[in-house]
């Protein structure tokens, strides 16, 4: 737990003064959501989905977000990575590529509804091209990377 | 119920927590209540002294970082500064070099000026290499129209004469040289001699009567007797003058004004033109 109590840290000191800075297009990558997938690849369910929750809420702390959208994102995210990641081999990078844009996608189409769901329209069309689509590719090829990283291959402590 | 709740936790955790974020944005964005935001504010207070030292810390860093490629900008720059600056001495040096020669040769143009003699401007390029005779070599010669025998002044005062001349070069005698001898005045007292020089390198004025009204510090100028060399041109200050018994004239001692050791440019007195200007040769004074 204090693994990811630490990682949680570093991720918002890196979400909230590096991230922009790697901005493309305008596109940063969503340290959090890698944070969430590889603490579901490494950990139970619960924890998974707990943590996700968790590390929403802080998201939602540190952006303009409404309390609670991050949070929902990330722990349904979450658990649903850590429900795949049971059935399919995540160790390889394309999978995990490939499961990252995924969680991408879900995160923002989850996002996109709720957020209309509370009356906040965006347009459909092209905040899917120019800002799902983007970010998830973006998150994904980051992300990929940072978890084939040879200290970060395993995870495994990070849900103690 | 036990059994039921462990079967199915992983369902009811999901759902709880996306109940829980579901209530919590309904009650931030629908019913605007207080507890939204407390939580929020609670959790943004627990990272952000984390992130204010993180700020700081990037503040210093890019800061420090700035300060070095500044100091490397500053290094680099004062480096072509100081290549700029030896430049411009350079420059500077060789300006004021022209303006001091550009002085002297005025002040060698105004000194022609008065008699209203031609004269020619020219460098000392060599001096003698003995010790034997006191001469100096001049750039300037025949295709200038520089002839034997004619003054060689400098700003301070005479110098001496043309005593040999090439096409491109003179030599001038100096007025200390042993066998250079000049007609002379003692300004105040206008008493006439001849200036002559020495082995010593000083300057003698012979002739003197022993009743002379001389005095050490009376300037001597030329008297222009000989028509060669002008009147009046400035030669020397008496700095010694002695009646021995028995001699039938004063032995007086004339310091030359002008510094030989560190003539560079001089002025050659052409004689005065006779009719109409000539058509080349020199410089017509004013």
């Amino acid at each position: 737990m204090s693994i990811l109590l630490l990682a949680l840290l570093g991720v918002c000191l890196l979400q909230s003064t590096v991230a922009h800075r790697l901005a493309i297009g305008g596109v940063q990558p969503d340290l959090f959501l890698v944070l969430v997938f590889g603490l579901s690849l490494s950990t139970r369910t619960e924890l998974a989905t707990v943590g996700g929750f968790m590390i929403g809420l802080y998201q939602d702390s540190l952006s303009g977000a409404p309390l609670g959208l991050n949070a929902f994102t990330l722990s349904l995210i979450g658990f649903l990575v850590s429900q795949l990641s049971r059935q399919v081999k995540t160790a390889e990078p394309a999978t995990r590529f490939a499961l990252l844009f995924l969680a991408g996608i879900v995160s923002g189409l989850t996002t996109l509804l709720v957020l209309r769901f509370f009356q906040v329209f965006r347009p459909v069309a092209s905040t899917i091209l120019w800002t799902v689509l983007p970010g998830a590719i973006y998150t994904a090829i980051l992300g990929a990377g940072v978890l084939a990283m040879p200290r970060l291959r395993g995870m495994r402590g990070l849900g103690r | 119920m036990t059994r039921l709740l462990v079967r199915y936790r992983r369902p009811l955790i999901l759902s709880s927590t996306l109940l829980l974020s579901f209530v919590l944005m309904t009650l931030q964005v629908r019913s605007q209540s207080p507890l939204a935001d407390l939580t929020k504010r609670m959790l943004l207070t627990t990272i952000s002294p984390i992130l204010r030292i993180a700020a700081v810390s990037k503040a210093t860093t890019v800061s420090l970082w700035k300060e070095y490629i500044d100091l490397r900008r500053v290094r680099r720059d004062n480096q072509l500064l100081r290549e700029e600056v030896s430049q411009f001495r350079v420059q500077v040096g060789e300006l004021q070099e022209a303006a001091q020669e550009n002085s002297r040769l005025n002040y060698l143009l105004q000194l022609g000026s008065p008699s209203g003699t031609e004269a020619v401007a020219a460098k000392v390029i060599g001096k003698d290499v003995t010790n034997w005779f006191r001469t100096i070599l001049i750039d300037k010669g025949g295709k200038e129209g520089i002839q034997r025998h004619m003054a060689v002044v400098a700003p301070e005062g005479l110098v001496g004469r043309v005593v040999d001349v090439t096409a491109r070069a003179a030599r001038v005698q100096l007025i200390t040289d042993p066998e250079s001898s000049i007609g002379c005045l003692v300004q105040r007292s206008r008493v006439a001699g001849v200036a002559a020089g020495s082995q010593a390198g000083a300057v003698q004025i012979k002739y003197l009567p022993l009743m002379a009204d001389v005095v050490v510090g009376d300037r001597v100028i030329t008297s222009g007797m000989g028509g060669i060399i002008p009147k009046g041109i400035p030669l020397g200050k008496v700095i010694r003058s002695s009646r021995p018994n028995g001699a039938l004239f004063q032995e007086t001692e004339v310091q030359a004004l002008a510094d030989f050791s560190r003539l560079e440019e001089v002025m050659v007195l052409k004689r005065p033109p006779e009719g109409d200007l000539p058509s080349g040769g020199g410089k017509r004074l004013p």
